[in-house]
């Protein structure tokens, strides 16, 4: 099983999108695929149609494997299966808090589920905290997208400052260029200064309108789109990130 | 596995009007409902049903070709197949997970189209509030395969989607709300339904199903019962032979022929002497037809072994010699073709069906054995062959000639047939442990045959070649060949005193009595 992060300290840059788009082309190459919706707006959820049952929480969702296990959807698309986040999710920071060992709440918390998927993705808030930690030890790999922005690249640098003082493996974090646009003079800079680089994948995905539409689709850019330019780069994107992961 | 996500089936009569179930204000889903459609499914199994055996339904339908489990209806896989053909062999399946699964089932065999069902299909999404998918309908008419056939079957398939199985139990409640006119059924009887459009027995074919003998008929009763299961599988494989579709049809073809030339051997004083005579020959002279057929059979399966027994450089060469060897089994394939189909052939299965048919004449001076019971005959002839065994073993000389490492694997194939012949009299599992210490000793013995025979032939096609420069490359490939072989075979021949031994010991003879033991003399 490898676990994949979609992951950003700043919001609006493409965390979902990107963790839906991606989790479907797993879906198509290594089924089955689990996506996990852990931001409690619900944004991947929303994106396919589920909403979670009553009863579930962030209290089920941190007693982990089967209260998980049974909780998880299919959605309307083959080996493409989703945890959906609940509004609770909220409180998840508070209630990690009470916990014994937090930081490893997660990876312990979705082990049973290791046999079933060979790839899971986490579809993350935007901040930093305990939660983010526990993502950060239950995840392989660690997704970045970035708008080629200097705000952007700042969240970068310092998620990288926090992973070194807190002696995490800054090996497992990948940033990537999400809406690009060609015709801004600084888009084009940054993404020319740090394509190649050191913990940046090389592929980058251009704004397209048809991203956003994925709200009124509700399905997957690559599902109902294939050949949107931003769909075609995701598909890009996935083959190197299975690339390197492999 | 998710064990929960078994879709139920429903069979429903003519009058079950699908409307009730979109229709009904009593329920909150709504339906978004495909038009219906003509779907014909393509059947598929080995020649032997090996994957009905393993509870697998093989159905290629909308250019896909599904895996699914017979007992509960789950897809097991589902892989891309763009065509129809009347067989196929799992190595061109490019999906690993459904190439495996039917590879597990068979290798050596070709996965057969058995028919094609024509059906009416219509499938709907089962929506809720947010228009998400809770579940999915399909509902399948199978049409009449005959103008004479009024009756349509019908079936539902409700399959479930993962997390939501409130919705689907309500569902399937709202399906049988009386009056309903449906019933839950199974995957397995809508299976059988489909089968049964092409009028297909799964099952049928299966050469090794053993004759269920009564240990108190007469021997000659008895032994027609097992010539006739074998004449069987004799019009079975001659229908395929020809088509060149697995070289497992000529395989089960020998076998049954080796198995009938095997039972009339012990039927001196049995059958009438001249009849026996003359089929002995007969059989005799059929499987000898099939001789060069299976050796190139054979060659060509091995043909990747061959090449790895080489040293890289050395491979290529060998290509000549394959090529070869396909044109040969080509012709040598035609021509048996020709054979089997030939009147003369046929009048000659025509006559020995009869025979067996015929009510047995008694005649004491003739066939004074004929009225001996079979359970005795079995016991005295199996008897009889194992000490032959013991005895030829035995006096086996240390260095294991040749000649007498064949003639051991003949006296061993000959018990093997006769236990086989009599399995029903004997308790199952006893038999099985005979029948594995035997087969450990017949592995031993038969691998040795094929090396010598495999070296036999490739010292005959080298002494065949011209001398021409250009074959000198294929002379060495083919000299390094032989020279391998015979190291393998020495191997082997070294084991036999070891394998014998293992054999012919106290334990082995307490299963042998132990299968005697219902029929003991008081």
């Amino acid at each position: 099983m490898k676990t994949i992060a979609l992951y950003s300290i700043k919001g609006g840059v493409g965390k979902t999108a990107s963790a839906v788009n991606l989790a479907y082309l797993s879906s198509l190459t290594a089924p089955p695929t689990l996506i996990c919706d852990l931001d409690p707006q619900g944004a991947s959820s929303f994106y396919f149609r589920i909403v979670a049952d009553k009863k579930y929480s962030s209290k089920k969702f941190l007693k982990g494997n089967k209260k998980i296990y049974n909780n998880i959807k299919g959605t309307d698309f083959d080996n493409l299966d989703l945890l959906p986040a609940d509004f609770s999710y909220r409180n998840l920071d508070l209630e990690l808090q009470e916990e014994k060992k937090p930081q490893k709440k997660l990876k312990s918390n979705i082990q049973e589920l290791n046999t079933e998927y060979p790839y899971i993705f986490f579809d993350c808030p935007p901040n930093l905290t305990l939660l983010s930690e526990s993502v950060f030890a239950a995840s392989d790999v660690i997704l970045v997208p970035l708008i080629p922005t200097t705000l952007s690249l700042r969240t970068f640098g310092q998620l990288l400052e926090f992973f070194k003082e807190n002696k995490l493996d800054t090996g497992k974090i990948r940033g990537f260029f999400t809406m690009f646009e060609r015709r801004k003079a600084m888009h084009r800079q940054i993404v020319e200064e740090y394509g190649g680089k050191k913990r940046f994948l090389s592929q980058i995905i251009p704004y397209n309108s048809e991203v956003e539409k994925m709200g009124i689709y509700r399905a997957p850019l690559n599902a109902v789109r294939p050949h949107a330019p931003a769909a075609l780069a995701y598909k890009k994107l996935w083959e190197e990130l299975m690339h390197e992961i492999a | 596995m998710i064990t929960h996500l078994v879709p139920v089936v429903f069979s429903i009569s003519e009058v079950f009007d699908i409307e009730r179930i979109t229709e009904n204000p009593d329920i909150s889903f709504s339906f978004e409902a495909q038009p219906q459609k003509k779907e014909p499914l393509h059947l598929y199994d080995t020649f032997d049903w090996r994957a009905w055996n393993k509870n697998t339904a093989i159905i290629l339908s909308r250019n896909q070709l599904n895996l699914i489990a017979i007992d509960n209806g789950k897809k097991v896989s589902s892989v891309g197949f763009r065509r129809t053909p009347q067989s196929f062999f799992p190595e061109e399946i490019p999906d690993d997970k459904t190439r495996s699964s039917l590879q597990a089932f068979s290798k050596p065999r070709a996965f057969l189209r058995y028919g094609t069902v024509s059906t009416l299909s219509q499938s709907m999404r089962v929506l809720d509030r947010n228009m998400k998918t809770v579940a999915t309908i399909e509902i399948r008419s199978i049409l009449p395969s005959s103008a004479q056939e009024q009756e349509q079957k019908r079936f539902i398939t409700l399959t479930p989607v993962r997390g939501f199985h409130k919705e689907f139990g309500k569902l399937t409640r709202h399906i049988l709300t009386k009056p309903s006119y449906a019933e839950t059924t199974t995957y397995r009887n809508f299976f059988l339904a489909l089968l049964d459009a092409v009028s297909c027995q799964p099952g049928i074919n299966a050469s090794k199903t053993p004759v269920k003998l009564h240990p108190d008929n007469t021997i000659v009763d008895s032994a027609r019962e097992l010539l006739l299961s074998t004449l069987a599988v004799i019009h079975a494989n001659e229908t395929w032979i020809p088509k060149n579709i697995d070289t497992e049809f000529l395989h089960d073809y020998r076998v049954a022929i080796r198995r009938t030339r095997s039972i009339l051997a012990r039927l001196q004083g049995i059958l009438p002497p001249e009849e026996l005579l003359t089929y002995k020959q007969s059989f005799r002279e059929l499987g000898r037809r099939t001789n060069d057929l299976r050796d190139q059979d054979v060659y060509l399966l091995e043909a990747d072994r061959f090449r790895e027994l080489l040293p890289p450089a050395m491979r290529n060469s060998l290509n000549l010699f394959f090529t070869d060897l396909r044109n040969r089994h080509k012709k040598e394939l035609r021509s048996f073709s020709r054979h089997i189909a030939s009147e003369k052939h046929k009048r000659f299965l025509q006559e020995w069906e009869s025979f067996l048919r015929s009510d047995p004449q008694s005649d004491p001076d003739r066939t004074p054995e004929a009225r001996r019971i079979t359970s005795d005959v079995a016991v005295a002839s199996i008897r009889k062959a194992w000490k032959k065994v013991l005895r030829h073993g035995r006096t086996t000389s240390p260095e294991a000639t040749d000649t007498e490492l064949h003639a051991l694997r003949l006296d061993c194939k000959k018990l093997r047939y006769l236990l086989e012949f009599y399995s029903s009299l004997f308790p199952r599992k006893t038999l099985r442990q005979v029948v594995r210490q035997l087969k450990n000793l017949q592995d031993n013995l038969g691998l040795f045959v094929d090396l010598s025979v495999q070296q036999d032939y490739l010292t005959t096609y080298l002494s065949s070649l011209e001398c021409d420069e250009e074959v000198i490359p294929l002379a060495a490939s083919i000299g390094g060949l032989v020279t391998a072989l015979h190291h393998k075979r020495e191997a082997v021949r070294k084991e036999f005193h070891h394998r014998f031994e293992k054999f012919d010991r106290t334990e082995t003879e307490t299963m042998f009595n132990e299968l005697f033991k219902p029929y003991r003399q008081p």
